[in-house]
């Protein structure tokens, strides 16, 4: 009973508690608007996988061998050919408007220089402004087009004399097998949502936390609530309890969520990412508690609070790995919490790895809410005692 | 026309002794630009780890591991002695793909009968998985076209003949408009049209509503106009020169493609700036207090990335989202500005979303007015004594 025995820390808390239920804005801001972002996500990759990108197709032989090649794009799932475009010019200016991803431009003779072991090439012009479309056009047409390839030699092999069965051994001596390790359906929810929805979260404890310590300086009420916690820990620790537990809450609900409705594997332990959970909270609570101690003002604690939580996502290393990032970009992402959030979930959740590996990201978090309170705290009781620094905007 | 050059001189005045508004509105414009962009710096992920298994131990395999070692998407970190052994340093982090070389792999070669090597990646990291698989793919085509070639050769087949022999249709890959395909190029020029947007958001929100008494005692509905209108200005002028900094001094740089007519671009950049600055002050009633701009809009940056259709295909939104998501400024603005800017396409080529804009630009202005007047009707309802708003009403 050592939080649960103080009074302090609990008639600070129903205190806020209090100031919760009763205001409005607390239910947008703790609540419909986290709720909204999440949905948010779900919605945007529902379709898990980008499917029928249109592509422009400049056919210049119109040949068996071209409109082979072009129904074979067609039959991608992920392709849709628009077209036919009498030149590539006609074509770019698809990709121009925005209605294409990509080109794929055929030579003139393509059937005859195949057949004359010319090798005419096929051009595929791909936006790369849009690198997901890009990427995934890139592997579905070079497989497309290699397949054709492949066919050809096998005939010209054939030609050459060499049986059938010779010449389909014979026309790739290597090949190569590819595999997709922890996320084979290559599915962009799965990749993406366990990543946003904890910094969306990150987002809302940080600017939460800040509203509640804040607003008790802004609004004057600093001295009642110092009086109802007993001291400026309790006071605060009280004033944070009720949004850690529903955060808690929150993110646990959302973690199930991913897990049990929306097909996100957790090959790991279910006990570890929900301490993570927790800690997350915890974490970014405590840099909240560190920025309204510094500045001493909900408007500039606000402010930092966007610096500190909005860009966030860049650096946790999700989209562009922390390799291949400069030091100074790899530090920043190591003082964020959600990084190690995400990284607990990623080796937890999508590969299932070790619980031992869990230890850093554990740790890391840990130390967030170890560290951060004490450098806070003197400054921030300060400020709680102190009239003359309340009431600034 | 005077209570609306009225409202812009007080918006200035008013903008200039907020530092809360500035940092927002002038601080964050800077900071963001260079500060956002580090994790990119390098733009190509290069040299990402991988472990090889290799169990033929034989020149042939010695050369494909040389091969990938030497490509520059991939290095060489660890060998293991079994693909248990070569998972397990995946999943502690070591490595972000494996090379998998069976044994018998120079034996199968030397009879003839195809070879398999298996090529993974870590599909929980896109990138990395885009980039190891791109490089142990492409290792292993360059020690079969080798073979191959050598097998050709020796049927009497000159080296020109045979690489046309063995892939007699040969795809050429063009990246436009990125031409080294950078991540930095790919995310930072859209991600800076969104700072704009939510920064001018914000921003507004945090400077708030105008009091209309302010502007005279003309008709509500004039004045809340000129004041949405005047407000506007100060704002489109203030974000015009920051969007000159971005498109023509940011830009440039980091050494992204500048291909764009200034014109072009202006003409998109007008009506963002309006549409959103409209989209500003009808948004700004909602807040009782300015940090609450903050607060509330500082998520809605990540979905209306996701939203903006350069990052992620509208075609794989779900159709009412698809629709839905055309009432944000950035919907339509970054992939008409990244084609103009980076692609160099004509006002002709992004008329859609120019209309769109013009049309968002419209509606919000309505919002606006109706939003900033009813405002003023409740705060002078709030304001005045009931006795007295008995006696006022007709």
């Amino acid at each position: 009973m050592a939080l649960g025995g103080s009074p302090g820390v609990l008639s600070a808390a129903r205190r806020e508690a209090g100031r919760l239920v009763s205001s409005r804005y607390a239910l947008v801001l703790l609540v419909l608007l986290p709720l909204a972002g999440f949905a948010l996500v779900a919605a945007i990759f529902w379709n898990r996988l980008p499917s029928d990108l249109p592509v422009a197709v400049v056919d210049s032989d119109r040949s068996l061998l071209s409109r082979r090649l072009v129904r074979m794009l067609d039959a991608t799932k992920t392709m849709r050919v628009t077209g036919p475009f009498a030149t590539p010019a006609e074509a770019l200016d698809e990709v121009l408007s925005g209605r294409a991803y990509a080109v794929v431009a055929i030579p003139e003779h393509l059937e005859r220089d195949v057949k004359r072991g010319e090798a005419p090439k096929v051009v595929l012009h791909v936006d790369a402004i849009r690198m997901i479309p890009a990427s995934i056009l890139k592997r579905d047409v070079k497989a497309v087009v290699g397949t054709l390839s492949a066919g050809a030699e096998i005939q010209a092999r054939k030609a050459l004399g060499e049986p059938p069965d010779v010449a389909a051994a014979r026309f790739e001596p290597v090949r190569s097998m590819r595999g997709a390790l922890f996320n084979p359906g290559l599915d962009y929810l799965a990749f993406l949502a366990p990543a946003l929805v904890p910094t969306l979260l990150s987002i809302f404890v940080l600017v939460g936390a800040v509203n509640a310590l804040g607003s008790e300086l802004r609004d004057g009420t600093a001295g009642a609530w110092l009086e109802a916690g007993g001291s400026a820990t309790r006071a605060v620790l009280g004033t944070l309890l009720p949004q850690a537990a529903w955060f808690t809450a929150l993110g646990l609900a959302a973690t199930a969520v991913l897990f049990r409705l929306l097909g996100v594997p957790l090959r790991g332990s279910a006990a570890l990412v929900a301490l993570g959970t927790l800690l997350l909270v915890l974490a970014y609570q405590a840099a909240a508690l560190l920025l309204v101690a510094a500045s001493g003002n909900l408007r500039l604690a606000s402010s930092g609070a966007a610096f500190y939580g909005g860009p966030a996502f860049a650096f946790t290393g999700v989209t562009f790995p922390a390799f291949g990032m400069p030091l100074a970009a790899k530090a920043w992402g190591a003082l964020l919490p959600v990084t190690h959030y995400i990284d607990l979930l990623v080796s937890q959740a999508m590969r299932g790895a070790p619980t031992a590996t869990a230890l850093t990201p554990l740790l890391a978090l840990a130390a967030f809410v170890v560290v951060l309170p004490p450098l806070a705290l003197r400054r921030m009781g300060r400020l709680m005692r102190d009239p003359s620094t309340w009431g600034r905007t | 026309m005077r209570t609306l050059l009225r409202a812009f001189r007080d918006e200035v005045k008013g903008a200039l002794r907020d530092p809360g508004a500035l940092l927002v509105l002038v601080g964050a414009i800077s900071l963001y630009a260079f500060f956002y962009p580090t994790p990119y710096r390098r733009e190509v992920l290069k040299e990402s780890p991988v472990v090889v298994v290799d169990l033929d131990r034989t020149p042939l395999s010695r050369q494909l591991v040389r091969l990938a070692d030497a490509h520059e998407l991939v290095r060489v970190a660890a060998r293991a002695g079994s693909l248990v052994e070569a998972e397990r340093l995946v999943l502690e982090g070591k490595a972000c793909g494996v090379l998998a070389i069976p044994q018998g792999l120079e034996r199968d070669v030397k009879r003839g009968a195809p070879a398999t090597v298996g090529v993974f990646a870590d599909a929980s990291y896109f990138l990395v998985y885009r980039q190891v698989l791109t490089g142990l793919a492409e290792a292993t085509g360059v020690l079969s076209a080798g073979v191959e070639i050598r097998r050709l050769e020796a049927l009497g087949m000159p080296e020109a003949r045979a690489r046309a022999f063995r892939d007699p249709l040969p795809l050429v890959v063009r990246p436009l408009f990125n031409p080294a395909e950078g991540y930095a190029t790919y995310v930072v020029p859209g991600v800076l049209i969104l700072i704009l947007q939510q920064t001018l958001l914000i921003g507004i929100g945090l400077r708030g509503a105008a009091d209309l008494d302010l502007l005279g005692n003309g008709p509500l509905l004039a004045r809340a106009t000129a004041s949405v209108l005047g407000r506007t200005l100060a704002f489109v002028l203030l974000y015009a020169v920051h969007a000159l900094f971005y498109f023509g001094v940011v830009a440039r740089l980091f050494g992204f493609p500048v291909r764009g007519h200034a014109l072009a671009a202006a003409a998109l950049v007008l009506p963002f700036l309006l549409a959103t600055s409209f989209l500003g002050l009808a948004l700004c009633v909602l807040f009782r207090r300015r940090e609450q701009a903050i607060q509330a809009l500082l998520f809605t940056s990540l979905p209306a990335v996701f939203l903006a259709g350069w990052s992620w295909p509208p075609e794989a939104l779900p159709g009412w989202l698809r629709i839905a998501s055309q009432l944000v400024p950035t919907t339509s603005a970054i992939p008409a500005l990244l084609r103009v800017n980076q692609a160099g396409a004509s006002l002709a080529h992004v008329r859609r979303e120019l209309a769109l804009l013009w049309g968002l630009a419209a509606a919000f202005l309505v919002l606006a007015v109706l939003a900033q007047a009813a405002r003023q009707r409740r705060a002078v309802r709030a304001a005045a004594p009931p006795q007295r708003r008995a006696a006022t009403k007709p």
